[in-house]
């Protein structure tokens, strides 16, 4: 078949194309993802009692990783995509780490005489971030999924894309059972989870993510 | 059709100082809101550019040059809903044929590139290639390798024209079936196009 006959037959009846396609096969999976971990946290852990009356606390942990998931999702996005630039997508996810991170620090510098240590491991830091890893596993292999459909220039950075914000998916719905209330814990060992889970996003993307 | 005689493709290449990617745009923008003259030529545009983009970087297997602007074109039309239209089309268009062309290279060994470049160079001094080189797998054939289903879609809306809705009602399927059907097929061959080239 001649390159023009293979035109022809690629342009007839090709029909409008949808839009928003790339947002919404990204969007969908992260959705799920969320549902499948609240799930998951609600069946197995159980929510919470205080969560209701935590306050300031649960409001940072949902804020932080709501927006690095929105973050992380632009990145996704771009990086799915090819030709398209990512330094804004990355310095988004860089920016809100800096800000939870400069929250982290203040709290830290005020706390009181011998407290620093227990602001930051908590009562649970041994756990945390293996549970975050475990309940964004929904959302990394919907977001692979997602991604196989579309066309990634680099399968390694796309997949630690679809991973960080898998890994923000995952530390929303542990936010329901998680007892922690400082921030710096939060920086550091929800962020661990999230990290657990970019890793093993890129290097599944490496070998997934091809086209 | 246009040149009978066996030109060398040197005397084809033709160097762009116009506006690619102002022309290429326009056409794309109509494309994707569904206008199939506008795609037609859009991807007839894109496919001279793509043969320029490939035979500069392959001099030394020009014949392998058919085979990949052909798989490109099939990766361009089903990807098109990964263009983001606030993006330059060109650089979406030349990351498609670098990403195609670098695999390429791993599946045949980089023996192929020694003396070609994979760098891009300013658009303005890409070669546009119009001449339609013979390409060695033959997606006709292929198409015949098809399951029934998907190779019945494809002949009904691709090949015979009708619309979805006629295909539809031809099959017994619903529309958003030959749909799927249509794409998977489109899919199977870029796959086949890649393993065998």
């Amino acid at each position: 078949m001649k390159t023009q006959e293979l035109v022809e037959l690629l342009a007839r009846r090709a029909g409008p194309v949808a839009p928003r396609v790339v947002q919404r096969r990204l969007a969908g999976a992260a959705l799920g993802g969320l549902a499948a971990a609240s799930i998951i946290i609600i069946a197995g852990l159980g929510v919470n009692p205080q969560l209701g009356a935590m306050g300031a606390p649960l409001v940072q942990k949902l804020t932080f990783f709501g927006a690095l998931a929105l973050a992380a999702g632009w990145l996704t996005d771009r990086a799915s995509r090819p030709g398209a630039p990512s330094a804004a997508a990355v310095a988004s996810v860089i920016g809100i780490v800096l800000a939870m991170a400069g929250l982290a620090f203040m709290t830290l510098l005020n706390a009181p005489a011998g407290q620093a240590g227990s602001l930051l491991l908590g009562s649970s830091w041994s756990t945390c971030p293996w549970r975050i890893a475990l309940l964004s596993v929904p959302a990394l292999g919907l977001l692979l999924a997602a991604i196989r459909t579309l066309a990634p220039p680099s399968g390694r950075v796309a997949g630690f894309a679809a991973g960080l914000l898998a890994g923000a998916v995952g530390a929303l719905a542990y936010s329901l059972y998680c007892t922690e209330t400082s921030p710096a814990f939060v920086l550091v060992w929800y962020s661990c989870g999230a990290l657990l889970s970019a890793v093993a996003g890129a290097a599944l993307g490496s070998r997934l993510l091809t086209w | 059709m246009r040149n009978q005689t066996a030109p060398s493709f040197e005397l084809e290449q033709r160097h762009v100082t116009d506006d690619l990617e102002g022309r290429l745009r326009a056409l794309w923008v109509l494309a994707q809101s569904g206008d199939e003259a506008a795609y037609r030529s859009a991807l007839a545009l894109a496919a001279a550019r793509l043969r320029g983009y490939f035979l500069r970087r392959m001099r030394t297997q020009p014949d392998a040059v058919e085979d990949l602007v052909q798989e490109t074109l099939l990766t361009i039309h089903l990807q098109r809903a990964t263009y983001d239209p606030a993006l330059p089309l060109t650089a979406w268009l030349h990351a498609i044929a670098r990403h195609k062309f670098i695999d390429f290279l791993r599946r045949h060994g980089r023996s192929a590139a020694l003396h070609d470049s994979i760098d891009d160079v300013h658009e303005t001094l890409l070669p546009v290639v119009e001449h339609d080189f013979t390409a060695r797998r033959d997606i006709g054939k292929l198409l015949d390798r098809l399951p029934a289903e998907q190779r019945q879609a494809i002949l009904d809306t691709k090949i015979e024209g009708l619309s979805v809705a006629e295909a539809a009602e031809r099959s017994g399927a619903s529309e958003s079936a030959v749909k799927v059907r249509v794409h998977r097929g489109l899919k199977r061959l870029a796959a086949w196009l890649r393993s065998e080239t």
